[in-house]
């Protein structure tokens, strides 16, 4: 049995045109923008691409492509969902545990800038 | 340096389930129910181990009749009507009092958990302090807690104070196996039932908690002699419907852990 229970989502739905929220069972409302998720993605291509200097010849900026948004959502195992998103890209496994670190309510914003302020970075 | 996920938690590879039995007010019965519960869970076949983390007023050893211990030349855990014993009390003696702050009070915790042969174990009950003090912040945030059963009694005083517990454990995401209600009714000699402090409001806690209602304990004038006799009921008196309401609660509290076990599967998400 694992250590203690691992965090579960009850329900997931968009809210308006550029919002995600997540009901979980130990009471928390997560709420995510769109935008943020996209910049967030984490398979190994974007992980690479943020860790790289920005393309001088890239032909769009990021502000000047479209809103991102979720074109589907499906279950990966009982861990993980996966974005495929309105741009064609798809390879981002979202596990719970990343979900909910990518939390934007005010409280875990709240506490990721106090995280910040003592020690630098997440 | 912590990550905000909170500290990390060790690792109890021999014991199967590690239980907190908790309240949130003192006075109802917590202790009684968990040793009890635990010789319940012994006569349905289980090896369990009973944990006292009331480091300020231990009563395990009293309600199990073990009298002085010599914390020099005795190894632990104890060994008492089958159950595998630690406490407090026996490091202090019945007249001592722990004055301790609260680091020390997580040492203590880990170092019954982690530095005491348990061996193998289907369940290791920890007797939890009243409150949500060090204790049980330390407990919820470094032990592998499978489980919490929260021990109120009927009256509202318990039930508000048993909410706040319920409330501490959801936010350290310990789950909460249930709430049980303790002195729950008496069986009069004309065998009707009697709710003394009313009844009922353990199952409200638990409806309005989302949690499970793990069943009701009678008042039975013998627990409080079983108990001061070390000799608890559900040994002493097996037939008797104290006894018989904790077999059942042992029943349901390992359908509990066995049931979130099984892994569920994820929801869709509403697009």
């Amino acid at each position: 049995m694992p250590p203690s229970e691992p965090l579960a989502p009850i329900a997931l739905r968009k809210d308006g045109p550029d919002r995600l929220v997540i009901d979980w069972d130990d009471g928390h409302h997560s709420v995510y923008t769109f935008r943020r998720l996209r910049a967030a993605c984490p398979c190994a291509g974007c992980r690479e691409e943020r860790e790289r200097p920005p393309d001088p010849l890239r032909v769009l900026k990021p502000g000047e492509l479209g809103p991102p948004a979720p074109v589907s959502m499906p279950r990966v195992g009982r861990y993980a969902y996966k974005i495929a998103w309105n741009d064609g890209h798809d390879t981002g496994i979202y596990t719970l545990e990343y979900l909910r670190s990518l939390c934007e309510c005010p409280e875990c914003e709240r506490r990721k800038d106090n995280y910040r302020d003592r020690y630098g970075s997440d | 340096m912590q990550p905000p996920g909170g500290p990390q938690k060790f690792a109890l590879p021999n014991i199967q389930y590690l239980v907190a039995v908790a309240s949130g007010k003192g006075g109802v019965g917590k202790s009684t129910v968990a040793a009890n519960l635990a010789l319940a869970l012994l006569a349905q076949g289980k090896r369990v181990g009973l944990m006292d983390a009331d480091i300020y007023g231990p009563s395990i050893p009293t309600m199990l009749g073990i009298g002085d211990v010599d914390p020099q030349t005795t190894p632990f855990p104890i060994e008492r009507h089958g159950l595998l014993v630690m406490s407090m009390g026996f490091l202090l003696g019945p007249e001592k009092a722990a004055v301790l702050r609260g680091p020390m009070v997580q040492r203590y915790l880990q170092s019954f958990l982690t530095q005491i042969d348990w061996g193998r174990l289907d369940y290791l009950l920890v007797d939890m302090p009243p409150g949500t003090g060090d204790a049980q912040l330390a407990l919820a945030q470094t032990a592998p807690v499978a489980g919490t059963v929260i021990v109120t009694t009927p009256q509202d005083v318990s039930l508000n104070v048993a909410r706040r517990g319920v409330q501490m454990f959801r936010q350290t995401q310990v789950p909460i196996l249930g709430v049980v209600e303790n002195m729950s009714y008496f069986i009069g000699d004309d065998g009707k039932r009697y709710d003394i402090f009313r009844s009922g409001g353990g199952r409200r806690l638990a409806e309005e908690s989302g949690v499970p209602f793990l069943g009701e304990v009678p008042i039975d004038p013998r627990v409080a002699e079983c108990g001061d006799l070390g000799d608890p009921v559900a040994r002493r008196y097996p037939d008797s419907p104290a006894a018989r309401a904790y077999l059942a609660l042992a029943e349901n509290v390992d359908r509990q852990l066995r049931q979130a076990e099984q892994p569920k599967d994820l929801p869709e998400v509403q697009l």
